[in-house]
């Protein structure tokens, strides 16, 4: 009985980890738009688009480098990212309707793109393979579900959130950029280009998030589907707030979204069921626990701050979806 | 003199309404423009669209059985951005109300009438639970709206697939997927074939909202919260409390919206899974971006999206993909954003030579 229960929870935390790098790596993407206080609603377009460009390329332009493959998809991303921050960061118009407009545009862009390829695989030799040097990861259990993963799964849950958080938080660039999301007139004041900077950054996070959707065809899915993204970018969303803007907090509220997801399906795999519900049933529940426990993520917390001194609220950079009009300083 | 681009200080409610429609129809004729590049011509897809609408008696009720939904989650969606508050959860609210109503149509025996009402009031109750949290979230510990409605989205998709397949599913027949029909309609308006009185709903609610908010204190302390609610805290309105009520009624608006659907559209007088709501809060949503949460104008704005919808549903038939019709959703929606911007510059002509820091140029 034992031994069972750690198979099922090795197999879950095997499969978390990639699943919830999707989410660390687009909701890294939002963060960087975030803190320079750009609200980018579009995510699910974003990771549409890195998804079909990274599909496009393997089956259509003769990539075969995975790499390649993986870039090629954060260019559409980033292309449609700076269409974004025109709107956004130039003309200053409405983040919430912009962002939105994103979602939908990416979405029905990439779905329409994507028309004929449906469940067309991509070939293994174009997709990341776990790293395992010389057998060790794969001889142990343990180390298997927990080290055996691709390398952008590496890259995502320790060499992004590090740099990151070194560049935030430890440089002189950094402050200035956490100066734009917070006030912007004082970054103006100081001399920083709070258009570039917004510019830049806003495009940096899209290309991003579009590397999670261009991650998920050439790892765990490889194949292109309509509506890839199901959810996952406003997952993303809610992500970052639960995780306070901090980089490395934004993979933990990954995993936790990770874990429930690989949970649902192994449940589902296994139909568990309890003594007043069956399996069936328990399926339909699942389904609905991912967001729910996103939900709850972001609620508690930010109920719990307010019961102590603390308020929640300003966790959030301040400038955050507010344009920028030096006019009115 | 070189014209250039002023920041105007203040704001115009007539001319952002009519700079917002302008950009909405440059969204629509870029639209236009890329369905040329795709191959297609826009005078054949615009004809078309307007002989699928206005070319029968059909195409009328059509679409006027389509506006009932994306009216009802577009009039919450304006109501709630009265105090913008962005309430992107109205599909939620409109699958919790359709899934409460369901629920007391095939599991409560009463008389026709009594039923009609019992499931009203039920989906009305519905459609405000779904916002209870994201509302409590909002007011008392500042959680932004935006995501928690949304999430609330699929979990209500997924209820109600729960319902359909599961515990409510019709199990006289091994092959449906849907739960039992409701065994009570709303009646039909005399003289049409598929359009029910839930047709008149949307319409008497948005005079409704249009007198409170024209003519009651209560409408006035939510333009004032929308306004700044800072000032209407220190002027004594209980801000925390006015964003609780009007995210439920807001709720409750697209809740009653998926009553009306169940009982009044042909057709839909089951739960079939997630396709009950065809993205109908999304469609509400754009109406009332477009509207500017002006409530005549979203009933002018829902009609026109309704009857796009309609078309759009028509020229699938035609080969035309549905996901042209997010696209243009998007471009729409790109339209009024930045004709909101524009409306707030003016052409200055300046005389002298020109030394300040260039101010980039905003054109619609």
């Amino acid at each position: 009985m034992f031994a069972l229960i750690e198979h099922a929870f090795l197999s879950i935390l095997a499969s978390a980890i990639p699943a919830s790098t999707v989410i660390v790596l687009c909701a890294t993407g939002v963060l960087l738009n975030e803190r320079v206080g750009v609200l980018n609603l579009g995510q699910e377009g974003l990771i549409g688009v890195g998804a079909v460009f990274a599909v496009i390329s393997v089956q259509s332009w003769g990539v075969e480098s995975s790499w390649l493959a993986l870039l090629v998809g954060m260019c559409g991303a980033a292309v449609m990212g700076s269409l974004f921050a025109v709107g956004t960061v130039v003309v200053r118009a409405n983040q919430v309707l912009l962002g939105l407009a994103l979602a939908l545009g990416g979405v029905g862009l990439a779905n329409q793109l994507g028309t004929n390829r449906n469940g067309t695989p991509i070939p293994t030799t174009s997709l990341f393979t776990d790293i395992d040097p010389g057998g060790a990861f794969t001889s142990n259990d343990v180390l298997e579900a927990l080290l055996a993963h691709d390398p952008i799964t590496y890259l995502a849950y320790l060499v992004l959130p590090a740099v990151l958080w070194f560049v935030l938080f430890r440089t002189r660039h950094g402050m200035t950029v956490r100066a734009v999301g917070e006030s912007p007139a004082a970054a103006d004041a100081v001399g920083a280009s709070v258009t570039g900077i917004r510019f830049a950054y806003t495009v940096l996070g899209s290309a991003i998030s579009g590397a999670a959707g261009a991650y998920m065809v050439l790892t765990i899915t490889p194949t292109w589907s309509p509506d890839i993204a199901r959810g996952r970018g406003w997952v993303s969303l809610a992500v970052v707030i639960f995780a306070a803007w901090r980089p490395f907090r934004v993979v933990a509220g990954a995993l936790l979204f990770g874990a429930m997801i690989s949970f649902e399906t192994t449940a589902k795999a296994r139909s568990w069921d309890l003594p007043f519900m069956s399996a069936g049933d328990m399926g339909f529940l699942l389904s609905m626990l991912p967001y729910l426990v996103t939900l709850l993520v972001i609620l508690v917390p930010a109920g719990a701050a307010r019961l102590g001194r603390r308020s929640r609220a300003t966790d959030a950079p301040a400038a955050l979806a507010l344009p920028y009009f030096r006019e009115e300083r | 003199m070189t014209p250039r681009l002023e920041r105007r200080l203040d704001t115009d409610l007539r001319r952002t309404g009519v700079s917002r429609l302008l950009g909405a129809v440059t969204g629509l004729v870029v639209a236009a423009l890329l369905l040329v590049l795709t191959g297609r011509n826009p005078v054949t897809v615009l004809t078309d669209s307007l002989d699928a609408v206005f070319g029968s008696k059909r195409g009328i009720e059509g679409v006027a059985v389509q506006s009932v939904p994306i009216l009802m989650c577009a009039l919450g969606v304006a109501l709630s951005l009265r105090m913008k508050v962005w309430n992107i959860g109205s599909d939620g609210q409109f699958l919790a109300g359709a899934f409460m109503a369901c629920g007391l149509g095939i599991n409560v025996e009463a008389p026709g009438w009594l039923l009609l009402v019992m499931m009203a009031v039920g989906s009305i109750v519905g459609g405000a639970l779904w916002i209870v949290v994201p509302a409590a979230g909002r007011a008392h510990w500042g959680v932004n709206e935006i995501i928690t409605t949304l999430l609330l989205n699929f979990v209500a998709v997924q209820l109600v697939v729960w319902a359909s397949l599961g515990f409510w599913r019709d199990r006289a027949s091994q092959v449906t997927q849907s739960t039992r029909p409701v065994p009570v309609t709303l009646p039909r308006i005399p003289g049409f074939d598929s359009v029910s009185i839930g047709f008149f709903v949307p319409l008497l609610l948005a005079v409704v909202l249009w007198a409170v908010f024209r003519s009651t204190k209560v409408g006035y302390e939510i333009d004032t919260i929308g306004g700044n609610p800072r000032a209407a805290a220190f002027a004594g309105i209980d801000v925390p409390r006015r964003i609780i009520v009007v995210m439920l009624v807001s709720g409750a608006i697209a809740g009653l919206g998926g009553f009306l659907q169940l009982t009044g559209a042909p057709g839909a007088q089951a739960l079939n899974g997630g396709g009950f709501s065809r993205s109908y809060g999304l469609s509400g949503f754009i109406v009332a971006a477009l509207a500017g949460a002006s409530f005549p104008g979203v009933i002018v704005a829902g009609l026109f999206i309704s009857a796009m919808f309609y078309a759009g549903i028509a020229l699938q038939t035609k080969g035309l993909s549905v996901y042209i019709i997010f696209g243009i959703y998007g471009l729409v929606l790109v339209g009024v954003a930045v004709g909101e911007v524009a409306a707030r510059y003016r052409l200055v002509r300046v005389v002298a030579p020109d030394t300040s820091p260039s101010i980039e140029a905003v054109a619609p």
